[in-house]
C-alpha cells in the first residue's frame, strides 16, 4: 500500500511537472514591480546611478560680467 | 529608487548557480535562446540519469562514497565554470549524484523498509506543489525573499561544515542528527528551506526563457533544479528516518 500510494504519488508529481513546467506562469507573477531581478550586476547599476544623478553633461562655458548683462 | 540601494549598488550573488550570464541577451538568435520547453526537458534528462545512476548504486552500494565525492566535484565545477558548459558537465553529475542517492536509499532501506518510496514521493510532491504555487502566483519571489533563502541556506551550510569538521575530532553537533523534538524541528526547517528554493530556481528557468538567454542555460537551469531536488530528498530521506526511529 505504501509503494502503491508514494509510487502513484511519484508518477503523478512528475506527469504535472512536465506539463505545468511548460506553461508561462500567470500574469499575477509575471508583471510584479517587486519580482528578482536576476539580470542585476554591479556593472549595469553603477551605469544605472550615474544617469540618475545630479552631474550635467555638457560644454564648460567661463560666465565672465560682460556676458551676464 | 528601490528601497533596496545597497543592492542596486553593489548586486547580489545569492545562489552562485543563478548570478552569471544574463546580459548577454542582445545578439541571441532566436532558434538560441532559452524556451521553458527546453528547460523542462533538460530537468526529465537529469533526472532520467539520476533514476539510472540510482539503479546502479542501488545494486553496487560501495560506489556511493566515491561518487558522492565526484558528483560534488562535478558540481562546484559546474557551478563555477562558465555556464555554456553546464551541458557537459551536468549530465554527469546527474548520474553521478543518482549512484549515491541509490546508495544511501538501500543503507536507509535496509533500516526502515519502505522509506525510499516515500522520500522520493514526497520530494516529488512538494516540486508538483510549489511549481503550481509558482506558476499560479501564490508564492511570489522577491528581493527579500532570496535575500533570506540565501542567508538560511548559507547558514545551514555552514552548520554542517562545522559539524562534519568536528567529527573527525570525535566531537559534533549533536541536536541536528538527533531524533528528540530539536533535531526533528531542525530537519523540518532544513526541508522547508531545501523546498523553497525550488521557487527560485523556477523564478531563474522563467526569466531566463522571458529575456531570451542562449540556449545553454537551459542546461544551467537544470542542473540548479537538479541541485535542489537532490537536498531536498536527502532532507527528507532525513526527517523520515528520524521519525521512524523514534
Amino acid at each position: 500500500m505504501n509503494t502503491i500510494f508514494f509510487g502513484l504519488l511519484t508518477v503523478l508529481s512528475l506527469f504535472i511537472f512536465m506539463n505545468l513546467g511548460k506553461v508561462k506562469a500567470s500574469k499575477k507573477q509575471m508583471d510584479r514591480d517587486d519580482r528578482i531581478k536576476w539580470g542585476r550586476n554591479r556593472r549595469s547599476n553603477l551605469g544605472k546611478n550615474r544617469r540618475s544623478s545630479e552631474i550635467i553633461e555638457g560644454e564648460a562655458k567661463e560666465v565672465d560680467e560682460k556676458s551676464k548683462d | 529608487m528601490s528601497k533596496h540601494s545597497a543592492l542596486n549598488t553593489f548586486g547580489r550573488s545569492g545562489n552562485p548557480a543563478f548570478s552569471k550570464n544574463f546580459d548577454n541577451t542582445g545578439s541571441v538568435p532566436l532558434t538560441e535562446r532559452m524556451t521553458l520547453d527546453g528547460a523542462v526537458n533538460k530537468t526529465a534528462i537529469l533526472l532520467a540519469l539520476c533514476f539510472g545512476g540510482a539503479f546502479i548504486g542501488w545494486n553496487i552500494p560501495a560506489l556511493t562514497i566515491p561518487c558522492l565525492i565526484i558528483g560534488t566535484i562535478l558540481a562546484f565545477v559546474t557551478i563555477f565554470r562558465s555556464p555554456s558548459k553546464a551541458g557537459a558537465t551536468a549530465p554527469f553529475y546527474a548520474a553521478f549524484e543518482g549512484v549515491a542517492l541509490g546508495g544511501i536509499t538501500v543503507f536507509a532501506e535496509m533500516q526502515y523498509p519502505g522509506i525510499g518510496i516515500q522520500a522520493i514521493g514526497l520530494t516529488f510532491g512538494i516540486l508538483a506543489s510549489l511549481l503550481f504555487c509558482y506558476k499560479s502566483g501564490i508564492i511570489k519571489p522577491t528581493e527579500n525573499f532570496r535575500l533570506m533563502l540565501f542567508s538560511a541556506t548559507m547558514g545551514i551550510f555552514i552548520l554542517y561544515l562545522v559539524s562534519f569538521i568536528m567529527s573527525f575530532f570525535g566531537s559534533g553537533i549533536g541536536f541536528i542528527h538527533s531524533n528528540g523534538l530539536f533535531g526533528i524541528g531542525f530537519s523540518l526547517f532544513v526541508v522547508g528551506i531545501a523546498a523553497l528554493n525550488l521557487v527560485l530556481d523556477f523564478d531563474f528557468i522563467e526569466e531566463g526563457a522571458e529575456q531570451g538567454l542562449p540556449k545553454y542555460m537551459e542546461w544551467y537551469g537544470a542542473f540548479s533544479l537538479m541541485v535542489t531536488l537532490v537536498w531536498l530528498y536527502i532532507e527528507i530521506l532525513r526527517l523520515l528516518m528520524k521519525l521512524r526511529s523514534r
